[in-house]
């Protein structure tokens, strides 16, 4: 029971609104892990309940045994990053720029340098475009800039806030090739995805989170061929 | 006889255009500090003048060796006459406040509700009781700081054109205080850190940056900027409580140039500073206001968002 990342008990409310009520998810060194849930189930609040972004009720985070600290530089210090849903590039900011800052928290710039390069490797469009102002980017390239930015943190769990959002299913199916091997490399990731199908084709397991609550938990090749994910989750999807 | 007359008219022209730079060159010291506040924040600082005041203040106090008040020069034994002392006090000082401010009144706002308005309304106050605190503390009345403090002097610029060594002094300073900060924005880690959370504070923060920190440090910057327009503003006219009150001028220039832009502000303080001193040359220094305000009005009707603003319905 040593997992890398592991939380318990996430209780988050929006005023009255209960967001939370009691999500607990764990993740293994090297491992993939995706949340899927319809719109509102609370995974961006999960999400940012788990970078520090929006205050928890209750509940408790652990990085390798080590309890997760509660403000968001700190969280992003000892090994978390988070590309956010809806990308949130810095728009008048250069790709470069915005490479750039993803490093911020690190203490030596000097390793940035290499990891701009795996960046680069992993998304070659990018490194065409470094002195672009990131707004003037395409979807897609936003969507591998804030993936990228995320990485230059070399963080120990990489979390993808919809990824595939808005965009086209070539580009999604690029980015997600991307991710394999990204973990690959040795990067943990936790993936929340609305795209069920996508997720479940990428991750180990998954968890389905139903408003505020686990609904579901396993092996995403399980949870492919169950007849309620089925019905519930991958309706009119694309075939993979 | 033409001649004459077309040189006297384009000397006076300079000698104003000369005139006008150098005061624009303090507006735009005001407005970019004012403005760095506002492209964080989203909120006015009306305590921005504040902070010119508490500049004002501390070099006239450590410079003079503290004649503001009689208990001080007991308590403190500061070695009068030091400009840089005085100069390094003022600027310092002024940011500490600035900070202090942030902290004591915006922060416990800010972290229970993400309304601006709230933030307006409190810099007001603070702007309020930071004027009131000098009042009380040293008086009201008028003062200035010693003339002896800077090297005096006129330069000749040729065709009848001079400017005094304050003159030059402000405009060499606004340079190097506008070039400095346009340097940590753009070749340094924390500046490159402001100008992303300028676009959007929230994501700056899941960048790793420590945004409590950040913000802090803009406001140390703008209450130091706006303590060396300060510095000067006391030194060529007056020093006296409401003297922030020259900050609205600022807060013109930086709508005229955009709001939250940096170049924008520096453009809209020269604009304006120009303005000013074509008015009093030509027309008359009672106009000077009505063409300043004229130019506000002029400019929100035509460019709302300002020469290099984005355009954002809600300002001011
Ligand atoms: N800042 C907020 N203030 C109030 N309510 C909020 C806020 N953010 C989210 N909520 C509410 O919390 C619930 C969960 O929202 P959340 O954004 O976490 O869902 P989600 O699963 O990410 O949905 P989507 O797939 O649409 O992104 C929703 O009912 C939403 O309306
Ligand atoms: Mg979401």
């Amino acid at each position: 029971m040593s997992a890398l990342l592991e939380v318990r008990d996430f209780h988050v409310s929006y005023g009255a609104i209960k967001a939370l009520q009691g999500f607990s998810l764990s993740l293994e060194e090297r491992e993939i892990v995706s949340v899927i849930g319809s719109n509102g189930a609370g995974k961006s609040t999960f999400m940012n309940a788990v970078m520090g972004m929006v205050a928890r009720d209750r509940g408790e985070a652990f990085l390798d045994g080590r309890k997760l600290p509660a403000r968001s530089f700190q969280v992003v210090r000892s090994g978390l990053s988070l590309a956010p849903e809806g990308r949130k590039i810095f728009a008048p900011l250069t790709v470069l720029e915005n490479l750039q800052i993803g490093a911020f928290s690190r203490a030596k710039q000097s390793g940035a340098r290499a990891d701009m390069e795996w960046v680069f490797y992993l998304f070659p469009r990018l490194k065409e475009r470094v002195r672009q102002l990131a707004g003037t980017l395409s979807g897609g390239e936003q969507q591998m800039l804030a993936i990228g930015r995320a990485l230059m943190a070399r963080p120990r769990v990489l979390l993808l806030d919809e990824p595939s959002l808005g965009l086209a299913p070539i580009v999604i199916r690029d980015i997600f090739n991307e991710l394999r091997r990204v973990n690959e490399e040795g990067v943990s990731i936790l993936l929340v995805e609305q795209n069920a199908r996508q997720a479940l084709l990428l991750s180990h397991r998954t968890y389905v989170l139903q408003t505020g609550r686990l609904l579901k938990e396993g092996p995403s090749k399980t949870l492919l061929t169950d007849p309620e994910i089925k019905s519930a989750y991958l309706g009119k999807g694309q075939a993979p | 006889m033409g001649n004459a007359a077309q040189f006297t008219e384009f000397s006076t022209l300079f000698q104003q255009v000369v005139n006008g730079l150098s005061l624009g060159s303090v507006y735009a010291l005001i407005a970019v500090g004012y403005s760095l506040v506002y492209s964080i924040l989203s909120f006015s600082n009306f305590a921005h003048g504040g902070f010119l005041v508490v500049g004002g203040y501390i070099c006239y106090g450590l410079f003079t060796g503290f004649e503001l008040n009689v208990f001080s020069r007991h308590l403190l034994t500061v070695p009068a006459g030091s400009v840089w002392l005085a100069g390094l006090g003022a600027l310092g000082g002024a940011g500490i406040v600035a900070v202090l401010t942030e902290r004591l009144a915006y922060k416990p706002i800010r972290e229970r509700t993400s309304m601006t308005l709230y933030l307006l309304i409190a810099s007001m106050g603070v702007s309020i009781i930071i004027e009131n605190i000098f009042v009380i503390a040293v008086g009201g009345r008028f003062r200035a700081l010693p003339q002896s403090m800077f090297p005096s002097g006129l330069y000749n610029l040729g065709w009848g054109v001079t400017a005094s060594s304050s003159d030059v002094l402000s405009l060499t300073c606004a340079v190097l205080f506008l070039g400095g900060l346009q340097f940590f924005l753009t070749q340094t880690r924390w500046g490159l850190a402001i100008r992303a959370a300028a676009c959007d504070l929230r994501t700056a923060g899941l960048m790793g940056v420590n945004v409590s920190l950040l913000i802090a440090i803009v406001f140390f910057a703008a209450g130091l900027l706006a303590a060396v327009g300060g510095v000067f503003l006391s030194y060529r006219y007056t020093l006296y409580p409401q003297m922030g009150g020259i900050t609205t001028k600022a807060f013109v220039a930086a709508v005229i140039g955009g709001l939250g832009s940096l170049p924008g502000a520096i453009v809209g303080s020269l604009i304006l500073g120009l303005a000013e001193m074509l008015t009093t040359g030509y027309v008359s220094s009672q106009m000077r206001d009505l063409v300043v305000y004229s130019l506000l009005v002029l400019m929100l009707l035509v460019k709302p968002a300002g020469f290099f603003g984005k355009p954002v319905s809600d300002k001011i």
